[in-house]
């Protein structure tokens, strides 16, 4: 009994590490089969088709939310093209430092149908006014908003995995 | 064995164990309450500043980082474009740029990782992966036994059966009156 707590630090440290190598291998691991990587514009070309199918898309990091980093927004050929990806269980979490960056994201892509599904990036995660806000962030809030209520459909990626390019 | 004893070993055992995690809960959980007063993962420091750029509608790679030369803090171009409004939008390792190109001037929000800490919110969130998760949800479940545990350890007038039992009262009060008031 004594030794409890050692043993368990060491199986612990033992799953860990374990867990961080396998986590690392399925980042860097490549599909054998041939894939075809979409720009954001592509994505959107053909998005009626593409619809709760698996894609794989990437662009650049415009907006990462400061809140946990639970979605990211990669940017198409102007601002104004947009798809929010949501990190969910899989990835995780996105980094503010990932801004600016070329991602390569694997995911389903999705339409916004109901509430749950749909984000309002001017009131990020139900907070009040009391928010910490900066003009960067609120203008980045702005031309989300303005894109998606411009759009006929909204889309949305359940992201799998993650790929900095 | 005695159920109190056999109580008493586990609580101290799992107890050593947990120490760790529970100052990570504890420390980031700090962090994350005041979330709404700072950012709880980064320092993030603002600077404006004045820059001398061609009039060029279409400034290169090569004239954006030369630009950047001229600011107080190093930094690490990585991307730039011209956004809706006109300004020239930079990002950089560890943050990002806007400059109004007919003045010049210009702000830049260059982030800062609040060393361990950082770390310690990922944990705390879970959002490091699925594994975590399942760790995590483990070592929650020893942190309520080390703390149900801890109830039946003593006997006597300091034990549950008298002072014991009006601090878990208390203690129950206080977040049960937060909650009822202002949920």
């Amino acid at each position: 009994m004594k030794n409890l707590a050692l043993v368990s630090l060491f199986a612990f440290l033992l799953i860990s590490c374990g867990g961080q190598k396998k986590q690392q291998q399925n980042t860097d691991s490549q599909p054998e089969t041939e894939i075809v990587v979409l720009t954001v514009d592509d994505l959107y070309e053909n998005a009626a088709d593409m619809v709760d199918k698996e894609v794989i898309v990437k662009g650049t990091v415009m907006h990462v939310c400061k809140q946990g980093g639970g979605r990211c927004f990669l940017m198409g050929s102007n601002e104004e093209i947009n798809i929010r990806v949501e990190a969910g269980e899989k990835i995780g979490a996105f980094n503010q430092e990932q801004m600016g960056s070329e991602l390569e994201i694997v995911g389903i892509f999705k339409e916004v149908k109901t509430e749950a599904d749909a984000h309002n990036p001017a009131g990020e995660h139900g907070e009040g006014d009391d928010h910490e806000h900066d003009a960067e962030m609120d203008e980045a809030h702005r031309i989300i908003a303005e894109s998606e209520e411009e759009a006929e459909v909204v889309y949305f990626i359940e992201g799998l995995k993650a790929k900095e390019l | 064995m005695k159920i109190r004893k056999l109580l008493r070993i586990l609580h101290r055992d799992f107890g050593y164990f947990i120490v760790g995690m529970t100052i990570v809960y504890g420390l980031s959980g700090i962090f994350l309450n005041h979330r709404h007063d700072f950012n709880p993962d980064y320092k993030i420091f603002i600077t404006d500043f004045h820059v001398d750029l061609q009039q060029n509608s279409k400034l290169t790679e090569q004239e954006v980082i030369k630009a950047l030369e001229s600011l107080e803090r190093k930094v690490v171009f990585k991307k730039h474009y011209i956004n809706n409004q006109g300004f020239l939008k930079i990002f950089i390792e560890n943050g990002e740029i806007v400059i109004n190109p007919e003045t010049g001037g210009g702000t830049m929000h260059y982030l800062q990782k609040r060393p361990i800490i950082f770390g310690m919110n990922k944990l705390h969130k879970a959002s490091i992966g699925s594994l975590w998760k399942w760790v995590s949800d483990v070592m929650g479940v020893i942190l309520i036994f080390v703390a149900v545990s801890g109830l039946f350890i003593l006997k006597g007038k300091r034990g549950l059966n008298r002072w014991g039992w009006w601090l878990v009262i208390l203690g129950i009060v206080v977040p049960l009156f937060f909650a009822l008031v202002y949920i």
